[in-house]
């Protein structure tokens, strides 16, 4: 008899217990879908920045030559280039027009310039539309100016070894023949400003805001999870509920309870969260205060009180899921296992609002985590600084009407016997067969 | 249903079925007098929980009805709780409370005024006999001093019935003869008492009266010397073994 075998097993059977399992599942479901939504986006920013709408104001042989070579093909990649004339400085009446996300334009006198040896200016105006990290990354300036650059170089090249003309000033402008100034419209305002600088200076609360609706759901859920089920198998929650107070009062104060213990936490990393954010995102520009505001990027009463409804809403419903779910526990470490689910539908709308702009997701993707409530929470920083109202009324009205029926259905289970009878004859899930031994 | 001035608790024909055609309880009837103590015997698994619970108000009867003062368990169950305390069988106690304040809490919920709760920590504090362990955490408790202080706690708001599910299991002797004691003085003193239990010989000394419940059936009714008697037993014991071995049970 290997003694040393039946140890083993018998560890293997402790620890790869239904919690471990669907731990391994989850992540693999949770990496799976991460993947799949990053390549969406990677890919997304990557096919934007290889479509170039351009407006050549020079309009002249040179200038129309460099719209002629972007059109052209290189070894790795093929520009989708469309020209259009403009009609107003108003860039943001512009964007809307064209419906596209950014504009390329060549200024009069590009050509002038370049043939005088100097650099050029462009103008790259684009659309900022979320916090997300890749809904800022790649946004297609860089990759305009590259672009613009080399088909500059190729056509200055081109005209001046052809005229055999080509000077020492010449190739020094061949370095770097074009720079650019950057506007950035948001919610139809236009400032002169790149958008990665404004997500840089933003970037402390894209960051710090999810981070805190995440700790502060999982917290007051795992917090609840564990009143719940400690007073269900200490046999606390009988005796509470034997006794002459409305039950109504007793899920009111659990509720309240582990609100606080979250929002306790919740302040606590974020005021972590602030400090270290502010020294990652280091030194901004000294104008860039004005800018924000002028673009209404604040964070003022009306942004915080928007969002903090959310987040209120997004607290009590992962409360009342958690005492629904702990309503299930058996022993401790069943009330452990419970968390999972609400885990599974945190994580998933948390990382996503990270990386990607969620309503700018393909229909199934976006429905299926707009069906999360706490999608809308994760969402709402976008949805009240980038003006997209009617997603942020349909989630608040989603989570008023999900927290209804999440109330409703905790109070059904606790102000009738359903709370002793869903486990031990699990509303039909478990144990099936206990009635019968019922003492 | 009828009720005679000195009955406090009325059981009349309770049942309950968790799926079809299984019953964990099915058509107990028994009274409770003012006073009185009356103990629901049976084996596990019998039924005695479950008839217990929804007497507390805490599990819904699929037929019959319980009354507590005059107060029905199915239309007024919020009054039902202003009479009744129960001490579930295994209970514990939040163990991050002090002693002290767990019976100050459980105290609020029963009273009506500052000074009723006042009162009832210090009928409390006397029953439970822990002195100044009362200033620890209930985490550092023994089995015991835990189980007295629910006993305190159940006791303290002078209900008009205490239900106590298996009061003394898991208890020393001399811990179960204190729990036992204490019980028989606050009858005497015209408490009523419900309680439940597996252990025979402790409910053929304490109880006035005793219930026999098996597979959800309350199978036989009386006082312990009576069903002695009758079955010619020479303890209760002997008694239940004769009730539950002989009779034939339905719906099992």
């Amino acid at each position: 008899m290997n003694k040393f075998l039946s140890l083993l097993k018998k560890e293997l059977r402790e620890m790869l217990t239904a919690q471990t399992i669907g731990m391994l599942i989850f992540m693999l479901i949770m990496m799976y879908s991460m993947g799949g939504l990053m390549t969406r986006s990677s890919e997304e920013a990557q096919e934007q920045s290889g479509r170039i709408t351009i407006c050549d104001l020079d309009k002249t042989e040179f200038s129309e030559s460099v719209v002629e070579f972007l059109k052209q093909p290189t070894a790795d990649m093929t520009n989708d280039v469309t020209v259009f004339e403009l009609e107003s400085d108003d860039y943001a009446a512009e964007l809307n027009k064209l419906g596209v996300k950014s504009f390329v334009v060549l200024n009069k006198g590009f050509t002038d310039k370049i043939m005088s040896g100097e650099q050029a200016e462009i103008i790259y105006v684009s659309r900022m539309t979320s916090l997300a990290t890749m809904s800022n990354m790649n946004v297609g300036s860089e990759t305009a100016v590259q672009l613009i650059s080399a088909a500059v170089k190729t056509a200055l090249y081109t005209q001046k070894v052809n005229e055999g003309a080509l000077t020492e000033k010449d190739a020094l402008l061949l370095e770097a023949p074009v720079g650019v100034t950057e506007h950035t419209i948001v919610n139809d305002k236009s400032e002169g400003v790149s958008q990665l600088l404004l997500y840089s200076s933003l970037y402390s609360r894209s960051l710090f805001m999810p981070l805190v609706v995440y700790i502060m759901v999982l917290l007051g859920s795992q917090t609840m999870i564990n009143a719940v089920s400690a007073e269900k198998i200490d046999k606390t929650l009988e005796t509470l509920l034997s006794a002459p107070v409305s039950r109504l009062h007793i899920i009111c104060a659990k509720m309240l309870a582990a609100a606080v213990i979250a929002l306790l936490n919740a302040a606590v990393y974020m005021f972590g969260m602030n400090n270290l954010t502010i020294d990652l995102t280091g030194d901004l520009p000294d104008d860039m205060g004005e800018k924000l505001r002028n673009l209404g990027l604040v964070f003022d009463l009306k942004t915080y009180m928007l969002i903090g409804a959310q987040m209120l809403l997004t607290m009590l419903i992962a409360l009342s899921l958690a005492m629904i779910l702990g309503a299930f526990a058996k022993d401790i470490k069943s009330s452990q296992t419970l968390l999972l689910p609400l885990m599974f539908v945190t994580i998933i709308p948390f990382m996503a609002s990270m990386f990607t702009d969620i309503s700018g997701l393909p229909g199934t993707f976006k429905y299926l985590l707009y069906a999360i409530p706490f999608t809308h929470t994760f969402n709402a920083t976008d949805c009240v600084l980038f003006g997209k109202t009617n997603e942020y009324v349909f989630g608040l009205i989603y989570q008023i009407v999900f927290l209804i029926v999440c109330l409703a259905i905790t109070v059904k289970i606790f102000t009738s016997d359903t709370i002793f009878t869903m486990t031990e004859h699990g509303a039909g899930l478990f144990k099936k067969k206990k009635a019968q031994t019922e003492d | 249903m009828s009720e005679t001035p000195d009955v406090v608790l009325q059981v009349e024909h309770l049942s309950k079925q968790y799926k079809k055609g299984v019953y964990a309880s099915r058509d107990v009837t028994f009274d409770v007098k003012k006073g009185e103590i009356f103990a629901l015997i049976g084996p596990n698994g019998a039924g005695k929980t479950t008839t217990i619970r929804m007497i507390a108000t805490l599990l819904k009867p699929t037929e019959g009805d319980a009354k507590i003062g005059g107060k029905s368990i199915l239309t007024d169950p919020a009054g039902v709780r202003e009479g009744l305390t129960y001490l579930p069988d295994e209970a514990g106690a939040y163990k991050n409370m002090k002693g002290r304040d767990y019976l100050r809490f459980m105290a609020e919920m029963y009273a009506h005024t500052k000074q009723q709760a006042d009162k009832f920590v210090a009928d409390a504090e006397k029953i439970c006999g822990l002195g100044d362990r009362l200033n620890d955490k209930i985490g550092s408790y023994s089995r015991g001093m835990t189980r007295k202080l629910l006993l305190a706690r159940t006791i303290m708001p002078r209900p008009l019935v205490a239900i106590l599910d298996e009061p003394t299991s898991g208890l020393d002797i001399i811990n179960a003869l204190e729990i036992r004691r204490k019980i028989k003085e606050l009858a005497s003193e015209g408490m009523s008492f419900l309680l439940s239990s597996h252990n025979m010989l402790e409910i053929e000394y304490v109880s006035d009266r005793v219930g026999i419940i098996a597979r959800g059936h309350l199978l036989e009714l009386g006082k312990p010397q009576e069903l002695i008697k009758k079955y010619e037993a020479d303890n209760l014991e002997d008694v239940f073994e004769l009730v539950v071995m002989k009779k034939d049970v339905t719906g099992w």
